[in-house]
């Protein structure tokens, strides 16, 4: 693809990497994979180690992280949502936000450069998993019909209104959600990649061409390098305190 | 704790490089059009055993051959997961959940909440021990205002005590005086009174042997003592 005379790589190659092991079968390894795997190595090294250092008052290193990470799942994600009764599913959203997190960094890695998340495999698997955990904790909590009919008739709407609300709430909270769960962290990965990949290339370029030109895409480049840290960070969160929003309203129905 | 440090950071090194090591280069994927082509009538060229007719023949004439063929003009489609990755992906959430739930999470939960039940406890205990400490202050505070109080007490007491000694001595001193005064008027008294009688005396027998040289008479000693006695009384009346 020649984009404004520049030698701009195809989108799915910037995407769709080769399979390194176990080619062509299902559970084919390819760089996204080692990615996932990585992402483990790491929250479980963090973890694994942190949790060793048990005595000390002060905690130091890479407890700071897990700890820090902890507090902030805690503090900002579980309490702001669900409240007391969220804390049961702090290891589920604790690993979530990591593993995101770690999926996502690799977009800045030098030499790796590439947001794991940036494939649908695992925004979607997740949502998937967050669907059936809301709808299950829904369902427990306040009985199949009970969370049926708060899910879709939501009290304090004038019954006229029913007409209109009830399929909106039908699409959006047993259709729609977990798809644009996976679609925002994805879609934001993957326009951070490209972002990033066009800076580069545009960097490239204009070096080989000018020097001088350089300066500008390289300069951006720097800022969307930085700003990309943020959206990776940004978008665990997301992914994280809403999956914790979509329990709580499952958990206590709509006031 | 510099073990352990090592490990921490091989493990994301070891992520890292196995990173790089496995991943070809991004444009390595799926290659270009041409290269797909080319890698479709080889994977032919290979089922065939060389037979080249058989592969011309395939080309031309079977429609699934051509599909796949076709297939290297059509782009992957990026919404759609692969099923390998959501394979791994979710095999990898799956170890790490169960790391995180038996392992990582109760301990850096665990820690978190036994320093925090430490530091109320030491919270506690610094509280605790303010409150012992004022209590002992008070008790010293009141205990220093008990001492003084009793030094004052016992200051006054003494004081009391002193004014006692004083006004007592003052009072034996005046009494000492007083007796002396009167043992010294007293002596003088009598002092006087003996040398009056030793006067009358000395002057009754002054006036006796006058009298009796004056009268010549034989008057007895005891109407010349009567006489010389009346004498006196009258003379001392006289001098008041």
């Amino acid at each position: 693809m020649n984009v404004l005379a520049l030698n701009f790589p195809e989108v799915s190659h910037l995407f769709v990497w080769p399979d390194i092991l176990f080619s062509g079968t299902a559970y084919a390894i390819n760089k996204t994979v080692l990615i996932y795997l990585a992402a483990v190595v790491i929250t479980g090294a963090i973890f694994l180690t942190a949790g060793r250092r048990t005595g000390s008052l002060v905690p130091a290193g890479v407890q700071h992280v897990a700890e820090t990470g902890v507090t902030f799942i805690e503090e900002s994600v579980v309490m702001e949502t669900i409240g007391e009764e969220g804390k049961k599913f702090m290891p589920f959203l604790t690993t979530m936000f990591f593993f995101i997190l770690f999926s996502n960094i690799f977009e800045v890695v030098p030499g790796i450069q590439f947001p794991a998340n940036g494939r649908m495999a695992v925004p979607i698997t997740l949502a998937l998993v967050v669907w059936v955990i809301y709808n299950v904790v829904g369902v427990r909590s306040q009985g199949l019909f009970g969370y049926l009919k708060n899910s879709l008739f939501p009290p304090g709407v004038p019954v006229a209104l029913y007409l209109i609300v009830t399929p909106i709430e039908l699409v959006s909270t047993f259709v729609v959600r977990p798809f644009s769960l996976a679609i925002r962290l994805w879609a934001n990965m993957v326009a951070g990649h490209l972002l990033l990949v066009t800076f580069a290339v545009l960097t490239h370029e204009l070096w080989n061409a000018t020097y001088v030109g350089a300066v500008a895409p390289f300069a951006m480049l720097i800022l969307m390098t930085g700003f990309e840290i943020l959206v990776s960070v940004l978008q665990a969160f997301i992914f994280t305190i809403l999956t914790a929003v979509y329990i709580g309203g499952s958990l206590h129905p709509a006031h | 704790m510099r073990n352990r440090r090592i490990r921490l950071l091989a493990a994301p090194l070891l992520a890292l490089v196995g990173v790089l090591a496995f991943a070809g280069p991004a444009h390595a994927a799926g290659a270009t059009v041409g290269a797909c082509m080319a890698g479709e009538i080889e994977h032919l060229i290979e089922e065939a055993h060389g037979d080249l007719d058989h592969v011309k023949h395939e080309l031309h004439d079977n429609k699934k051959v051509q599909d796949e063929i076709e297939g290297c003009f059509e782009a992957p489609n990026p919404i759609i997961p692969e099923v390998n990755e959501i394979v791994w992906g979710g095999l990898a959430f799956l170890i790490l959940f169960v790391l995180m739930v038996k392992k990582g999470f109760p301990a850096v939960k665990g820690a978190m909440d036994a320093r925090a039940e430490r530091i109320r406890s030491d919270l506690d205990a610094a509280e605790q021990a303010k409150a012992d400490a004022q209590a002992v202050q008070a008790d010293y505070e009141s205990r220093l205002a008990d001492a003084k109080g009793e030094a004052s007490r016992l200051v006054d007491e003494a004081r009391a005590a002193a004014d006692q000694v004083r006004a007592d001595l003052i009072a034996r001193a005046e009494a000492d005086a007083a007796g002396i005064r009167e043992r010294a008027a007293a002596e003088a008294e009598a002092s006087k009174a003996q040398a009056i009688a030793d006067l009358r005396a000395e002057v009754s027998g002054i006036a006796l042997g006058a009298a009796e040289r004056v009268v010549q008479s034989s008057l007895d000693a005891e109407v010349q003592g009567r006489l010389i006695d009346a004498y006196i009384d009258e003379v001392a009346g006289s001098n008041g």
